[in-house]
Protein backbone atom coordinates (compact mmCIF):
# COMPACT_ATOMS: atom_id res chain seq x y z
CA UNK A 1 0.00 0.00 0.00
CA UNK A 2 1.52 3.25 -1.13
CA UNK A 3 1.33 6.30 1.11
CA UNK A 4 -1.64 8.53 0.44
CA UNK A 5 -1.64 12.30 0.25
CA UNK A 6 -3.57 12.49 3.49
CA UNK A 7 -0.74 10.74 5.33
CA UNK A 8 1.67 13.50 4.42
CA UNK A 9 -0.87 16.18 5.32
CA UNK A 10 -1.47 14.54 8.69
CA UNK A 11 2.27 14.36 9.37
CA UNK A 12 2.60 18.01 8.38
CA UNK A 13 -0.24 18.98 10.70
CA UNK A 14 1.35 17.08 13.58
CA UNK A 15 4.73 18.73 13.02
CA UNK A 16 3.15 22.18 12.74
CA UNK A 17 1.20 21.63 15.95
CA UNK A 18 4.35 20.54 17.78
CA UNK A 19 6.01 23.73 16.54
CA UNK A 20 3.13 25.89 17.76
CA UNK A 21 3.20 24.17 21.16
CA UNK A 22 6.96 24.75 21.33
CA UNK A 23 6.59 28.46 20.61
CA UNK A 24 3.96 28.68 23.33
CA UNK A 25 5.74 26.78 26.09
CA UNK A 26 9.35 27.71 25.46
CA UNK A 27 10.89 30.67 27.28
CA UNK A 28 14.24 30.69 25.50
CA UNK A 29 14.43 32.86 22.38
CA UNK A 30 16.63 30.40 20.50
CA UNK A 31 14.30 27.48 21.27
CA UNK A 32 11.32 29.51 20.03
CA UNK A 33 13.29 30.33 16.91
CA UNK A 34 13.93 26.64 16.25
CA UNK A 35 10.22 25.89 16.72
CA UNK A 36 9.45 28.48 14.04
CA UNK A 37 11.86 26.65 11.73
CA UNK A 38 9.97 23.44 12.48
CA UNK A 39 6.69 25.08 11.46
CA UNK A 40 8.23 26.30 8.20
CA UNK A 41 9.37 22.76 7.50
CA UNK A 42 5.89 21.38 8.12
CA UNK A 43 4.54 23.80 5.52
CA UNK A 44 7.31 22.77 3.14
CA UNK A 45 6.26 19.15 3.50
CA UNK A 46 2.72 20.10 2.50
CA UNK A 47 4.00 21.94 -0.56
CA UNK A 48 6.17 19.05 -1.70
CA UNK A 49 3.43 16.47 -1.09
CA UNK A 50 0.89 18.43 -3.13
CA UNK A 51 3.46 19.10 -5.83
CA UNK A 52 4.31 15.43 -6.09
CA UNK A 53 0.75 14.15 -6.05
CA UNK A 54 -0.58 16.72 -8.52
CA UNK A 55 2.57 16.50 -10.69
CA UNK A 56 3.00 20.26 -10.68
CA UNK A 57 6.40 21.86 -10.15
CA UNK A 58 5.03 25.09 -8.64
CA UNK A 59 4.90 23.70 -5.12
CA UNK A 60 8.58 22.87 -5.15
CA UNK A 61 9.43 26.33 -6.43
CA UNK A 62 7.59 27.77 -3.47
CA UNK A 63 9.52 25.44 -1.18
CA UNK A 64 12.69 26.91 -2.64
CA UNK A 65 11.46 30.44 -1.90
CA UNK A 66 10.35 29.46 1.61
CA UNK A 67 13.83 28.10 2.27
CA UNK A 68 15.34 31.40 1.15
CA UNK A 69 13.02 33.29 3.46
CA UNK A 70 13.99 30.92 6.27
CA UNK A 71 17.67 31.59 5.66
CA UNK A 72 17.11 35.35 5.70
CA UNK A 73 15.02 34.97 8.84
CA UNK A 74 17.79 32.96 10.47
CA UNK A 75 20.39 35.62 9.72
CA UNK A 76 18.32 38.58 10.89
CA UNK A 77 16.73 36.72 13.80
CA UNK A 78 20.04 35.54 15.21
CA UNK A 79 21.40 39.07 14.82
CA UNK A 80 18.47 40.36 16.87
CA UNK A 81 19.02 37.61 19.45
CA UNK A 82 22.67 38.60 19.80
CA UNK A 83 21.71 42.27 20.17
CA UNK A 84 19.14 41.39 22.87
CA UNK A 85 21.66 39.25 24.69
CA UNK A 86 24.21 42.08 24.64
CA UNK A 87 21.80 44.56 26.16
CA UNK A 88 20.04 42.28 28.69
CA UNK A 89 22.53 39.48 29.42
CA UNK A 90 19.62 37.02 29.13
CA UNK A 91 17.75 35.09 26.46
CA UNK A 92 14.52 34.77 28.41
CA UNK A 93 11.56 36.27 26.58
CA UNK A 94 10.05 37.47 29.85
CA UNK A 95 13.10 39.66 30.36
CA UNK A 96 12.61 41.16 26.91
CA UNK A 97 8.96 42.13 27.33
CA UNK A 98 9.60 45.72 26.30
CA UNK A 99 11.00 46.75 22.98
CA UNK A 100 12.95 49.59 24.61
CA UNK A 101 16.61 48.79 24.96
CA UNK B 1 7.69 -0.60 0.74
CA UNK B 2 7.03 3.13 0.38
CA UNK B 3 4.52 2.90 3.19
CA UNK B 4 7.13 1.31 5.44
CA UNK B 5 9.60 4.06 4.58
CA UNK B 6 6.94 6.69 5.23
CA UNK B 7 6.12 5.22 8.63
CA UNK B 8 9.81 4.98 9.52
CA UNK B 9 10.70 8.55 8.56
CA UNK B 10 7.45 10.05 9.84
CA UNK B 11 8.06 8.37 13.18
CA UNK B 12 11.60 9.70 13.22
CA UNK B 13 10.38 13.20 12.40
CA UNK B 14 7.65 13.22 15.05
CA UNK B 15 9.94 11.69 17.67
CA UNK B 16 12.70 14.20 17.01
CA UNK B 17 10.18 17.07 17.03
CA UNK B 18 8.75 16.02 20.40
CA UNK B 19 12.29 15.58 21.70
CA UNK B 20 13.12 19.09 20.48
CA UNK B 21 10.23 20.63 22.38
CA UNK B 22 10.84 18.51 25.48
CA UNK B 23 14.56 19.22 25.82
CA UNK B 24 15.59 21.96 28.21
CA UNK B 25 19.07 22.44 26.84
CA UNK B 26 18.91 24.44 23.57
CA UNK B 27 21.85 22.53 22.14
CA UNK B 28 20.02 19.21 22.45
CA UNK B 29 16.96 20.84 20.86
CA UNK B 30 19.12 21.94 17.94
CA UNK B 31 20.45 18.42 17.41
CA UNK B 32 16.91 17.00 17.55
CA UNK B 33 15.84 19.61 15.00
CA UNK B 34 18.62 18.43 12.69
CA UNK B 35 17.09 14.94 13.03
CA UNK B 36 13.73 16.35 11.94
CA UNK B 37 15.33 17.99 8.91
CA UNK B 38 17.11 14.80 7.87
CA UNK B 39 13.92 12.73 8.17
CA UNK B 40 12.01 15.31 6.14
CA UNK B 41 14.73 15.17 3.47
CA UNK B 42 14.26 11.38 3.29
CA UNK B 43 10.50 11.92 2.95
CA UNK B 44 11.15 14.33 0.07
CA UNK B 45 13.16 11.60 -1.64
CA UNK B 46 10.24 9.19 -1.31
CA UNK B 47 8.04 11.94 -2.81
CA UNK B 48 10.32 12.01 -5.92
CA UNK B 49 11.73 15.46 -5.12
CA UNK B 50 15.50 14.91 -5.04
CA UNK B 51 16.45 18.56 -5.58
CA UNK B 52 14.38 19.76 -2.63
CA UNK B 53 15.80 16.94 -0.52
CA UNK B 54 19.37 17.99 -1.32
CA UNK B 55 18.61 21.66 -0.68
CA UNK B 56 16.93 20.68 2.60
CA UNK B 57 20.08 18.95 3.81
CA UNK B 58 22.44 21.64 2.55
CA UNK B 59 20.54 24.77 3.55
CA UNK B 60 18.57 23.69 6.62
CA UNK B 61 20.60 20.93 8.23
CA UNK B 62 23.82 22.52 7.04
CA UNK B 63 23.78 26.30 6.95
CA UNK B 64 20.91 27.38 9.21
CA UNK B 65 21.52 24.87 11.96
CA UNK B 66 25.26 25.56 11.97
CA UNK B 67 24.37 29.22 12.45
CA UNK B 68 21.99 28.37 15.31
CA UNK B 69 24.48 26.06 17.03
CA UNK B 70 27.17 28.70 16.59
CA UNK B 71 25.00 31.32 18.31
CA UNK B 72 24.14 28.87 21.12
CA UNK B 73 27.83 28.21 21.71
CA UNK B 74 28.69 31.90 21.41
CA UNK B 75 26.12 33.07 23.93
CA UNK B 76 26.72 30.12 26.29
CA UNK B 77 23.02 29.53 26.83
CA UNK B 78 22.16 27.89 30.11
CA UNK B 79 19.38 25.37 30.59
CA UNK B 80 15.89 26.61 31.29
CA UNK B 81 14.81 26.26 34.87
CA UNK B 82 11.43 24.98 35.97
CA UNK B 83 8.91 27.68 36.65
CA UNK B 84 5.40 27.55 38.08
CA UNK B 85 2.68 27.38 35.51
CA UNK B 86 0.68 30.56 35.15
CA UNK B 87 -3.02 30.53 34.26
CA UNK B 88 -3.54 27.02 35.59
CA UNK B 89 -7.31 27.49 35.49
CA UNK B 90 -7.22 27.49 31.68
CA UNK B 91 -5.94 23.91 31.45
CA UNK B 92 -9.39 22.22 31.23
CA UNK B 93 -10.46 24.65 28.52
CA UNK B 94 -7.30 23.84 26.60
CA UNK B 95 -8.00 20.11 26.89
CA UNK B 96 -11.54 20.58 25.54
CA UNK B 97 -10.33 22.72 22.63
CA UNK B 98 -7.62 20.19 21.78
CA UNK B 99 -10.19 17.37 21.79
CA UNK B 100 -12.38 19.35 19.38
CA UNK B 101 -9.38 20.00 17.17
CA UNK B 102 -8.42 16.32 17.07
CA UNK B 103 -12.02 15.33 16.29
CA UNK B 104 -12.08 17.73 13.35
CA UNK B 105 -8.77 16.43 12.07
CA UNK B 106 -9.91 12.81 12.35
CA UNK B 107 -13.13 13.67 10.52
CA UNK B 108 -11.20 15.27 7.67
CA UNK B 109 -8.74 12.40 7.40
CA UNK B 110 -11.29 9.58 7.49
CA UNK B 111 -14.28 11.01 5.69
CA UNK B 112 -13.00 13.34 3.01
CA UNK B 113 -11.76 11.51 -0.07
CA UNK B 114 -11.34 14.16 -2.72
CA UNK B 115 -7.58 13.93 -2.86
CA UNK B 116 -5.92 12.23 -5.82
CA UNK B 117 -4.54 8.90 -4.79
CA UNK B 118 -1.89 8.53 -7.43
CA UNK B 119 1.39 8.02 -5.59
CA UNK B 120 4.53 9.76 -6.69
CA UNK B 121 5.94 7.58 -9.43
CA UNK B 122 9.40 7.37 -10.84
CA UNK B 123 8.26 8.44 -14.29
CA UNK B 124 7.50 11.94 -13.04
CA UNK B 125 10.09 14.58 -13.90
CA UNK B 126 8.49 17.16 -11.62
CA UNK B 127 11.11 17.09 -8.90
CA UNK B 128 14.17 17.12 -11.11
CA UNK B 129 16.58 20.01 -10.99
CA UNK B 130 16.08 20.85 -14.66
CA UNK B 131 12.31 21.29 -14.36
CA UNK B 132 12.69 23.34 -11.18
CA UNK B 133 15.27 25.55 -12.86
CA UNK B 134 13.10 25.96 -15.94
CA UNK B 135 10.14 27.00 -13.81
CA UNK B 136 12.25 29.30 -11.68
CA UNK B 137 13.73 31.23 -14.59
CA UNK B 138 10.67 31.47 -16.84
CA UNK B 139 7.28 31.87 -15.22
CA UNK B 140 8.56 32.61 -11.71
CA UNK B 141 11.41 34.96 -12.54
CA UNK B 142 9.98 37.90 -10.59
CA UNK B 143 9.68 36.00 -7.26
CA UNK B 144 13.22 34.75 -7.81
CA UNK B 145 14.55 38.30 -8.21
CA UNK B 146 12.54 39.50 -5.21
CA UNK B 147 14.16 36.66 -3.27
CA UNK B 148 17.60 37.93 -4.20
CA UNK B 149 16.70 41.41 -2.96
CA UNK B 150 15.40 39.84 0.25
CA UNK B 151 18.72 38.07 0.76
CA UNK B 152 20.61 41.31 0.19
CA UNK B 153 18.43 43.07 2.77
CA UNK B 154 18.99 40.19 5.19
CA UNK B 155 22.76 40.47 4.81
CA UNK B 156 22.72 44.22 5.47
CA UNK B 157 20.26 43.84 8.35
CA UNK B 158 22.22 41.08 10.04
CA UNK B 159 25.45 43.08 9.79
CA UNK B 160 23.77 46.18 11.20
CA UNK B 161 22.05 44.34 14.05
CA UNK B 162 24.90 42.14 15.18
CA UNK B 163 27.60 44.80 15.03
CA UNK B 164 29.15 45.58 18.37
CA UNK B 165 27.76 48.84 19.66
CA UNK B 166 24.38 48.44 18.04
CA UNK B 167 22.91 50.84 15.53
CA UNK B 168 25.22 53.67 16.53
CA UNK B 169 28.97 53.44 16.64
CA UNK B 170 30.82 52.28 19.72
CA UNK B 171 32.74 55.57 20.01
CA UNK B 172 29.60 57.72 20.21
CA UNK B 173 28.30 58.84 23.58
CA UNK B 174 24.55 59.32 23.78
CA UNK B 175 22.98 61.84 26.15
CA UNK B 176 19.19 61.55 26.57
CA UNK B 177 17.44 64.52 25.03
CA UNK B 178 20.64 65.78 23.48
CA UNK B 179 22.48 65.23 20.28
CA UNK B 180 25.11 62.53 20.06
CA UNK B 181 28.74 63.40 20.65
CA UNK B 182 31.96 61.60 20.03
CA UNK B 183 33.08 60.23 23.37
CA UNK B 184 36.47 61.93 23.18
CA UNK B 185 34.99 65.41 22.88
CA UNK B 186 32.22 64.88 25.44
CA UNK B 187 32.73 66.46 28.84
CA UNK B 188 31.47 63.68 31.13
CA UNK B 189 31.18 65.89 34.22
CA UNK B 190 28.47 68.01 32.63
CA UNK B 191 26.00 65.11 32.64
CA UNK B 192 25.22 63.25 35.88
CA UNK B 193 23.99 60.19 34.00
CA UNK B 194 27.43 59.63 32.69
CA UNK B 195 29.12 59.53 36.09
CA UNK B 196 30.17 55.95 35.42
CA UNK B 197 31.82 57.03 32.21
CA UNK B 198 33.47 59.88 34.07
CA UNK B 199 34.74 57.56 36.80
CA UNK B 200 36.10 55.13 34.27
CA UNK B 201 37.72 57.90 32.27
CA UNK B 202 39.40 59.41 35.31
CA UNK B 203 40.57 55.97 36.44
CA UNK B 204 42.07 55.36 33.04
CA UNK B 205 43.77 58.74 33.19
CA UNK B 206 45.23 57.91 36.61
CA UNK B 207 46.49 54.56 35.40
CA UNK B 208 48.06 56.21 32.42
CA UNK B 209 49.72 58.76 34.67
CA UNK B 210 50.97 56.02 37.01
CA UNK B 211 52.47 54.12 34.13
CA UNK B 212 54.06 57.29 32.81
CA UNK B 213 55.41 58.35 36.21
CA UNK B 214 56.70 54.94 37.24
CA UNK B 215 60.12 55.13 35.51
CA UNK B 216 60.45 58.70 36.68
CA UNK B 217 59.97 57.71 40.34
CA UNK B 218 62.40 54.86 39.87
CA UNK B 219 65.00 57.29 38.68
CA UNK B 220 64.52 59.50 41.73
CA UNK B 221 65.19 56.59 44.06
Amino acid sequence: MAPQLSWYLALSAVLFTIGVVGVMIKRNVISMFMCIELMLNAVNLTFVAFSSFFRDVTGQLFVFIVMTVAAAEAAVGLGIIIAIFRSRESLDVDDASTLKL
Amino acid sequence: MLALLFILFAGMAIGCAISMVAQRNPLYSAISLIGVFISLACLYVTLAAPFIAAVQVIVYAGAIMVLVVFVIMLLNVEEEEHRPLRLRSLVPIAVVLAAIFFAETAFIIFFVHNAPNTPAGNVSDVGLTSSIGAGLFTSYLLPFEVTSILLLMAVVGAMTLARRGGLIGANVGLVPGQASYARETLNPLAYPDLSEVAARTSREVEETLDVAQAPHQHNEE
